[in-house]
């Protein structure tokens, strides 16, 4: 697998002539979205001072028009920026990620299953909404992996009677193939609870989660101060989450600084970073050559696909051949 | 007398709730051991043919074998307690862990399918003994602490629930390899 460097150096060496190419779409489109937001100001003041003639300010039909000027500047933005985001991914975000692995299969389009996501037990709430984009499958030292982005939502209604949807979880999921076998279940979620009430308290309030198996109290401090591990069989826990394993995990958490969910359910370790925000879509108002953009665009990619080296899942355990 | 009533109610409460707590920990213990068991047993099966594969080979860890034929001949013997098998299974890790290091003396060992893929199942079972271990110690210690702790000491002590060994690294486990010593054979 290629190094951090080697792909930055990939990325403003090989990919240059797109990256050049669609800097100047991008370049054309913030001119034409100041054009159309610098109309859409002026529509939008009129329209105000004509209400306010005729109505007074604080009439009902204001409201309609403050939506609906948001709503077409949405759409227009969106529309605006579709075509170039479809070539971000065609031209840059593809040939990175065959840089790293031609075998790698790329679909901007398509999302890990929600049947995965809901094996994985990490959220325990209904899902009302899935969705999800920048799909990416293969195997990385023979180790069969896929992820892609994902975004999870549910409904709620509120007092009013209005629905509300809330995130459940967005960010980076990833289910790859473990090296040993198990047969029962372990969930390690971040400890929130010790983080804010303290050990005594927090961990009290960790064992009444009745939602949940049995907390599952590991002999490694920093890993317990990180997380909470819940299980059904203490002991395969423990033949999964070796003290070296548990190390690694902590490492990578410190590397990531997103919430780390991870579960072992069914032979594979289901993997959620928590960013809270869609990744690989372009940058509209930061320049593509921007070194730390193309850093996060590398570094997002190196630290997924890393991960099968980082925890050492490509390290077969004898018996599993 | 209400309040001697609710007072005398709630320590009652209180102690039914030590009781079944304490009831739960040594079940658990009991459990997990169980677990333990089962996974020693695994590497007992495998010993024999081990034995029987490398001692053809092996002429100078004649002794080794021997110790470890007869631990393992111990720990099946019926009606043993826990903290013996704790014991022997210490003596058997450590005797072990010698014969796989001396293994790497005789490159015909190595070379020998049968006794290569032995010895692949015995670091896997060593890797679920070891978490096995783990679980073991930890409930162990869940046990211990309510024995020795404040209030739950006390119906512990009405109990007469006694504290457990947990199983420990063997000394030689802890001491590093000493290259020199395996050159100079």
């Amino acid at each position: 697998m290629k190094s951090t460097s080697e792909l930055t150096d990939f990325y403003y060496k090989e990919l240059y002539p797109s990256i050049n190419e669609l800097e100047e779409t991008r370049k054309q489109i913030i001119s034409q979205l100041k054009f159309y937001g610098g109309m859409g100001i002026v529509a939008f003041a009129l329209a105000v001072l004509w209400m306010g003639k005729n109505f007074g300010l604080l009439h009902p039909l204001m409201i309609g028009i403050v939506i609906g000027f948001i709503a077409i500047a949405s759409i227009t933005y969106r529309f605006m920026t579709n075509g170039y985001a479809k070539d971000f991914k065609a031209k840059i975000i593809t040939p990175l990620i065959h840089a790293i692995d031609p075998h790698l299969l790329y679909n901007p389009d398509f999302m890990i299953s929600q049947h995965l996501f809901e094996r994985s037990d990490l959220f325990k709430h209904s899902i009302d909404r899935y969705s999800g984009n920048d799909y990416v499958k293969g195997s990385i030292d023979g180790v069969p992996l896929e992820f892609s982005d994902v975004h999870a939502e549910y409904q709620t209604k509120n007092s009013k009677g209005n629905s509300e949807w809330h995130t459940l979880f967005r960010g980076l999921f990833l289910v790859a193939e473990f090296n040993k076998h198990f047969k029962a279940k372990t969930v390690i979620l971040p400890d929130l609870a010790e983080k804010t009430f303290g050990n005594l308290i927090g961990g009290w309030l960790q064992s009444m989660n009745m939602s949940r198996g049995k907390v599952i109290q590991l002999d490694d401090p920093l890993f317990e101060k990180h997380f909470v591990v819940y299980g059904n069989d203490p002991i395969e826990a423990r033949y999964i989450l070796s003290h070296s394993m548990m190390k690694r995990i902590v490492d990578f958490q410190k590397k990531i600084s997103h919430p780390l969910f991870i579960s072992f359910v069914h032979n594979h370790i289901h993997v959620g970073i928590g960013t809270g925000k869609d990744l690989f879509e372009p940058a509209v108002f930061t320049s593509l050559l921007d070194y730390k953009q193309a850093m996060e665009y590398v570094n997002t990619l190196q630290n997924t696909i890393g991960l099968v080296e980082e925890l050492k899942l490509n390290e077969k355990l004898w018996s599993k051949v | 007398m209400q309040i001697f009533l609710i007072i005398l109610g709630v320590v009652a409460l209180i102690a039914i709730l030590i009781y079944n707590s304490l009831i739960g920990k040594k079940n658990q213990v009991e459990n997990i051991f169980a677990g333990v068991d089962a996974v020693l047993k695994k590497r007992y099966d495998l010993i024999p043919n081990l034995v029987a594969s490398v001692s053809q080979y092996m002429e100078h860890e004649k002794s080794t074998l021997e110790k470890v034929t007869e631990y393992r001949a111990q720990a099946m013997k019926p009606g043993i307690s826990n903290d013996q098998k704790i014991a022997l299974d210490a003596k058997l890790t450590s005797a072990l862990g010698a014969i796989n290091i001396a293994m790497e003396a005789y490159p015909d060992l190595k070379a020998n399918e049968n006794v290569m893929h032995l010895q692949r199942s015995l670091n896997e079972i060593e890797e679920q003994i070891s978490a096995a271990r783990r679980a073991y110690n930890q409930a162990v210690t869940d046990l211990n602490n309510a024995i020795e702790m404040f209030p739950t000491n006390i119906v512990a002590g009405w109990m007469n629930l006694q504290r457990r060994a947990v199983f420990e690294i063997t000394v030689t486990e802890r001491q590093n390899v000493d290259v020199n010593a395996l050159f100079n054979r």
